[in-house]
């Protein structure tokens, strides 16, 4: 476990994943990266000094809010939470991912 | 919205930040291993806000002054035009700043209130006699202190011929109360302030002790002589402290001192009497006291001492320690500094509207470049925030001309007025402020609209419609100072040439010096009366005339008398003069009715009046053998003499006559032609007293110093005017050259199809010559309603005097004209050939 690697993530897909991840509810920043780490299966383990900037430009653009409430474990912690333009953010990024993603197998079948 | 964001983000910094370390230790907490260094994550999201705005605006300042440095000519003229519309703006408001917002400069002048009287009859705020004073001073429970001064001019010794010096006697705590910080020495003290054992103790003002002591650091316990009376210096005031009458302040006595040099009036009386006006009071409120709980306070004491002295009530008003709070002439200042703020305004209006208008000739030329940039995905707004950069570089460096401008101009004009009010002229952080707030509402106003225009898609741009309103704007301005300018020439001129109903050409004004304190007022009668019998004896000055005041000497007196069967305290205020029976033959004013003084009337109590005088008091009557109550006794008018303007240009007003008293050191009028008469007055002079000094002067140089103040008004409005006009015409000479350059094409095909010259110009200055008309207009009608506040200074001439009007239409045709003519002719010049090629 120790010796794997985090893998490198393509430009602007962290901000993709972030958004993803909060789709499916409000959370703190700490439970945003468990959750990319579980469910990538380890694979995706992002640090604190890419996590809180994507979090920040999230918060600039408007895309999610943030406020602070109660951890599980009764500290002070602060919540994210998807906005509506978040919403449609997460849609047309997901859709252009999509075809990014069909592009670039494309080229590797050939 | 983001931007609105982030503006959010920097205002609450220090708790987004704070937030942004909480949320980041949470995680290292939460998380048993940390990926990563904390601090780098805290940097990188803060600058998520910050790096890449400043990074673009950085973009834009590097852009902006590139752009800029590429067009020199323009730059210059852009920077030059705002800076000095900006630097002209600035220095106003630094004496205005000086004069009238700035406290006193004392301890804590926040507490310190200037203290006001207005009565009925004095319906101007005035202050209060000593005794009043004193009365407060000692009732008083809400002011912790209360301070009164008076000003004086006195001789030190060195001053130049007809120069004082002005000693403020102020009361024994001035120093104490006011806070004032002494270089040497200390200030007064309460045993130096008793009326009846007066002690003739001064504190220097610094630069007197400078530049007249050499700074001796041993002057405290020397002798000076005040009017040639001793006097022991106990200190020195600090270089701050320039003082709280508003005037020039070179040494300071205490009250009760005056009674022993001889100044104006009676000094006895002056200490003493409870109606002897004015001195001003000042008072710093007592902890806990509020200034309307002082002035309740004060109401009442001074409804206590009127009642004890049966005096007409008095309305008590308290304003700031400001200069011009509470100041007599402060109801003539206004006007004019609203008037000046106005024209300055207009003046800045048009710089801005000029720059304004290069900005847009240069937008369209760099339409192609917007174009591209646009094309390569830059944002409108992205674009309107690279011209409105531009326009922000323009604008700062023109601040900064401006307040250069302003630290030097308002001390060099001050510097020419002789007695200008004692202030300090550099500015302040106030003064710095309203620079850069200028220069920002100037960039906006210069290059927001060009901004947008340029960057408007092509279709929707019409032929210029903006720049048309700028060129009629400018035109309509000019016009308006420019009538101001010449209004005011013109009522300058008309007052000088006007007969002010005396002979004023060929009479000279003798003035002396002579040691005042060594003359009371009959050693005064003797020595002048002997003085000019002897003068009389030379046959080219006569007559010869004893004066108080001469003609138009820039003040006056004022009495109150009434009517024989009025009550007491039904006085009316009328102006007063002291002269000698030569006054009215050299003069050459005539007696309408009665007679002149003559031999023998000086130990009776008779008077002569002016037209205005008897015709405002006695109707249509003759007053000639009736009486006034003037002064503690009946008078009876012997004679009327005829209206003549002796106090102002404006015009007389009721005027009343007695012989001299001498009350003070007068003046003699005699006869000019005589060769060598200098000589001659000043050795008879000599012979009667040798310590006295002369001077003559012709009695017309008296009205060129009162026209003085109209002579600046109106330099200062033709400058404007000049300034606006050149404006205009490098607007409109950039105009035409550029409607040219655009319709090059459109001109060259009519010249290939035979079009004649003239029709080209035609073409040219169809679109602009309807806006200029409309200027014009604006312009005439704007100066039309203007002019009617104008004219109390127009010494008569009519606001609407129509050589101002016309000359100014002569003077825009003309510059028209020459703007319009190199372009006009470049258009003319277009070679067909070319012009198809250019594009």
């Amino acid at each position: 476990m120790g010796t794997q690697k985090s893998s490198e993530l393509l430009p602007g897909t962290l901000d993709l994943l972030v958004l993803k991840t909060l789709g499916r509810g409000r959370m703190h920043g700490y439970g945003i990266a468990q959750h990319l780490k579980l469910v990538s299966e380890d694979v995706l383990q992002v640090g604190e000094s890419s996590l809180y900037p994507a979090l920040q430009r999230l918060l600039l653009n408007g895309w999610v809010k943030a406020e602070w409430g109660a951890s599980e474990n009764n500290r002070r912690a602060r919540y994210y939470t998807l906005t509506a333009a978040g919403r449609k953010q997460l849609d047309s990024e997901r859709h252009e991912f999509d075809r990014m993603v069909v592009a670039i197998q494309k080229v590797l079948e050939t | 919205m983001k931007f609105l964001r982030r503006l959010d983000y920097w205002v609450n910094h220090r708790r987004r930040e704070a937030e942004l370390a909480e949320e980041i230790e949470f995680h290292r907490v939460m998380g048993a291993e940390s990926l990563g260094n904390t601090t780098l994550a805290r940097e990188d999201a803060r600058a998520v806000w910050i790096w890449p705005w400043l990074e673009s605006v950085g973009q834009d300042l590097r852009y902006a002054l590139r752009n800029l440095r590429r067009q020199p000519g323009f730059t210059l003229v852009a920077i030059l035009t705002l800076g000095i519309a900006i630097g002209l703006n600035t220095s106003f408001f630094t004496v205005f700043d000086a004069v009238a917002l700035r406290m006193w400069p004392v301890k804590d002048s926040a507490r310190l209130v200037k203290i006001l009287s207005q009565t009925q009859r004095f319906p101007r705020p005035r202050g209060f006699s000593i005794a009043e004073y004193r009365y407060f001073a000692e009732k008083t429970k809400s002011l912790s202190a209360v301070v009164a001064m008076e000003e004086g001019r006195t001789r030190l010794g060195f001053e130049d011929f007809g120069k004082t010096s002005w000693t403020i006697f102020v009361s024994g705590n001035y120093f104490q109360a006011l806070g004032v910080a002494m270089e040497r020495g200390r200030g007064f003290i309460p045993e130096e302030d008793l009326v009846d054992s007066p002690v003739n103790v001064a504190v220097l003002s610094y630069p007197l002790w400078r530049d007249h002591f050499g700074s001796d650091p041993a002057i405290v316990g020397k002798e000076i002589r005040v009017d040639e009376v001793p006097f022991t210096v106990v200190g020195v005031a600090s270089e701050e402290f320039t003082g709280t009458m508003g005037g020039r302040e070179d040494l300071w006595a205490p009250l009760p001192s005056m009674q022993s040099l001889r100044l104006q009036g009676n000094t006895r009386a002056h200490l003493r009497k409870p109606d002897f006006c004015c001195s001003t009071l000042a008072g710093r409120l007592a902890p806990g006291f509020s200034r309307a709980q002082a002035q309740a306070e004060l109401a009442v004491l001074s409804r206590q001492f009127h009642d004890q002295y049966q005096l007409d009530p008095a309305t008590i008003l308290l304003a700031d320690p400001s200069i011009l709070a509470g100041h007599p002439k402060r109801k003539t200042f206004m006007p004019v500094f609203a008037l000046m703020f106005a024209g300055l305004a207009l003046v800045l209006l048009l710089a801005c509207a000029n720059v304004s208008n290069l900005l847009i000739a240069r937008a369209a030329a760099r339409r192609r470049e917007i174009e591209v940039r646009r094309a390569l995905g830059a944002g409108r707004s992205r674009i309107v925030r690279q011209l409105l950069t531009e326009g922000f570089v323009l604008a700062l460096a023109a601040a900064a001309l401006g307040i250069g401008l302003a630290w030097k101009l308002p001390a060099y004009v001050f510097a020419l007025a002789d007695d200008g009010p004692n202030v300090r002229l550099t500015p302040d952080a106030t003064v710095i402020l309203y620079a850069a707030a200028l220069a920002a509402i100037t960039c906006i106003a210069f290059a927001l609209a060009p901004a947008l225009h340029g960057t408007r898609p092509k279709s929707t741009t019409r032929r210029l419609p903006l720049r048309n309103v700028l060129l009629a704007a400018q035109f309509a301005m000019s016009v308006v100072l420019l009538i101001g300018a010449g209004l005011m020439v013109s009522a300058v001129k008309h007052a000088h040439d006007r007969d002010p109903g005396f002979r004023i050409h060929d009479v000279s004004v003798v003035s002396f010096e002579v040691p005042v304190s060594s003359y009371d007022s009959n050693r005064t009668v003797a020595f002048f009366t002997q003085l000019s019998k002897e003068l009389e004896g030379v046959p080219e000055m006569r007559p010869v005339a004893i004066t108080a005041r001469e003609p138009l000497a820039n003040s006056h007196w004022n009495t109150v008398f009434r009517l024989p069967g009025e009550p007491a305290g039904t006085e009316h205020d009328i102006e007063y003069q002291q002269v000698s029976a030569g006054y009215f033959d050299v003069l050459g004013i005539p007696f309408v009715a009665g007679r002149n003084f003559q031999q023998g009337d000086e130990a009776r109590h008779f008077v002569v009046v002016n037209e205005s005088m008897a015709h405002r008091y006695f109707g249509g009557d003759n007053p000639v053998g009736k009486s006034i109550v003037f002064g503690m006794t009946t008078s009876q008018i012997i004679g009327v003499a005829r209206d003549a303007s002796l106090t102002y240009v404006e015009g007389p007003g009721p005027l009343l006559f007695t012989l001299f008293k001498g009350d003070q050191i007068p003046k003699l009028l005699v006869r000019t032609g005589l060769p060598g008469g200098a000589d001659i007055i000043s050795g008879m002079t000599k012979r009667i007293d040798p310590r006295a000094r002369v001077q003559v002067s012709p009695l017309v140089q008296n009205l060129d110093q009162q026209l003085s103040g109209s002579r600046v008004m109106a330099g200062i409005a033709g400058m404007l005017g000049t300034f606006a006009l050149v404006l205009a015409a490098v607007g409109i000479s950039g105009v035409f050259a550029y409607v040219v350059q655009q319709r090059t094409k459109e001109i060259g095909i009519r010249m290939a199809l035979g079009a004649a010259p003239k029709e080209v110009i035609g073409l040219v200055l169809s679109g602009t010559a309807r806006a200029a008309i409309v200027g014009l207009v604006i312009g005439y009608v704007t100066a039309g309603g203007v002019a009617k506040f104008l004219a109390q200074y127009l010494y008569g001439v009519s606001p609407y005097d129509p050589k101002a009007y016309a000359g100014v239409a002569i003077i825009l045709a003309i510059s028209g004209l020459a703007a319009a003519y190199l372009p006009a002719r470049r258009a003319t010049r277009v070679d067909p050939l070319s012009a198809l090629r250019v594009e």
